[in-house]
C-alpha cells in the first residue's frame, strides 16, 4: 500500500456483488489494474478513483483514505 | 457476457501471455549474446558474422518496439487501448527507468573496462543495448507478472 493511503475498494466492490472484471469493464480498465488498486501496489490517477467511485456509488473519499 | 466485459476478458487473455513471455524472451534475448561475446570473432568479416550482428539487431529493435508501444499489433485499436490502461503504462514507464539505468551502468563499466582491455565501439555498443534492453523487458514482465497475480 502507498505510504498513508488505505483503500476500501475490494470491500465495497464486494458488497454490491462485483468481480474485479465487472468493476473493471465498468471504469474501462483491465482487471489487473482493479487488482493492483485493492492490493494497494499501485495507485490509480485522480480520474480513475473518480470512475472507480461513481462506479461504486460513493464519494472519492469514502474510497480512499488518508491515514491519520 | 457484455461487449466491455468481452473486450476486457481478451485484454486480459492477451496481457497475462505478455506477462509470461517477456521475461522468456529477455531470457533467450540476453543468452543470445552470451554465445556472442563468447565468440570475439562475432563481429568479423565472415557472411555467418553480418548474419548474427543483423539477427541481433533485427531482434533487438523488435523487442524495443514491443517495449515502448502498446503491442499486439495485430488487434484491434479498443483491445490495445485497454491493454495499455494505466497500470501498465506505469509498470512500462518504470521497466524503462531500470533500462535505462542499467545501460548507463553498462556504459561505465565498459568505459573503466577500455583502459585495460581496449574494446571495438561494435561491441560496447552492443553490450550497452542488450543489457539496458533485457533489464527493461525482464523488470516490465515481472511488474506485469505481479499486477496479474490475484490478491
Amino acid at each position: 500500500m502507498a505510504e498513508g493511503l488505505t483503500n476500501r475498494l475490494k470491500e465495497l466492490r464486494a458488497a454490491r456483488g462485483l468481480t474485479q472484471a465487472e468493476l473493471a469493464a465498468l471504469v474501462g480498465v483491465t482487471r489487473k489494474t482493479v487488482n493492483t488498486v485493492e492490493n494497494g501496489v499501485f495507485v490509480p490517477s485522480t480520474i480513475l478513483a473518480l470512475k472507480l467511485a461513481r462506479a461504486l456509488g460513493v464519494p472519492v473519499e469514502a474510497l480512499f483514505l488518508l491515514d491519520g | 457476457m457484455t461487449g466491455g466485459q468481452d473486450l476486457n476478458a481478451r485484454a486480459e487473455r492477451l496481457s497475462r501471455r505478455r506477462a509470461r513471455l517477456l521475461p522468456v524472451l529477455a531470457v533467450l534475448y540476453l543468452g543470445q549474446q552470451i554465445s556472442y561475446f563468447a565468440e570475439p570473432s562475432g563481429a568479423g568479416g565472415r557472411a555467418v558474422d553480418y548474419v548474427k550482428v543483423s539477427a541481433w539487431l533485427v531482434l533487438s529493435v523488435v523487442l524495443l518496439a514491443l517495449l515502448i508501444t502498446k503491442g499486439f499489433w495485430f488487434h484491434g485499436r479498443a483491445v490495445r487501448d485497454l491493454i495499455d490502461d494505466e497500470n501498465t503504462r506505469a509498470n512500462r514507464h518504470d521497466a524503462l527507468r531500470v533500462g535505462f539505468v542499467a545501460a548507463m551502468l553498462t556504459g561505465i563499466f565498459l568505459y573503466f573496462l577500455d583502459q585495460f582491455e581496449p574494446m571495438p565501439a561494435r561491441h560496447a555498443v552492443h553490450a550497452i543495448m542488450s543489457l539496458g534492453l533485457g533489464a527493461a523487458l525482464i523488470r516490465f514482465g515481472m511488474l506485469e507478472r505481479r499486477a496479474h497475480r490475484e490478491g
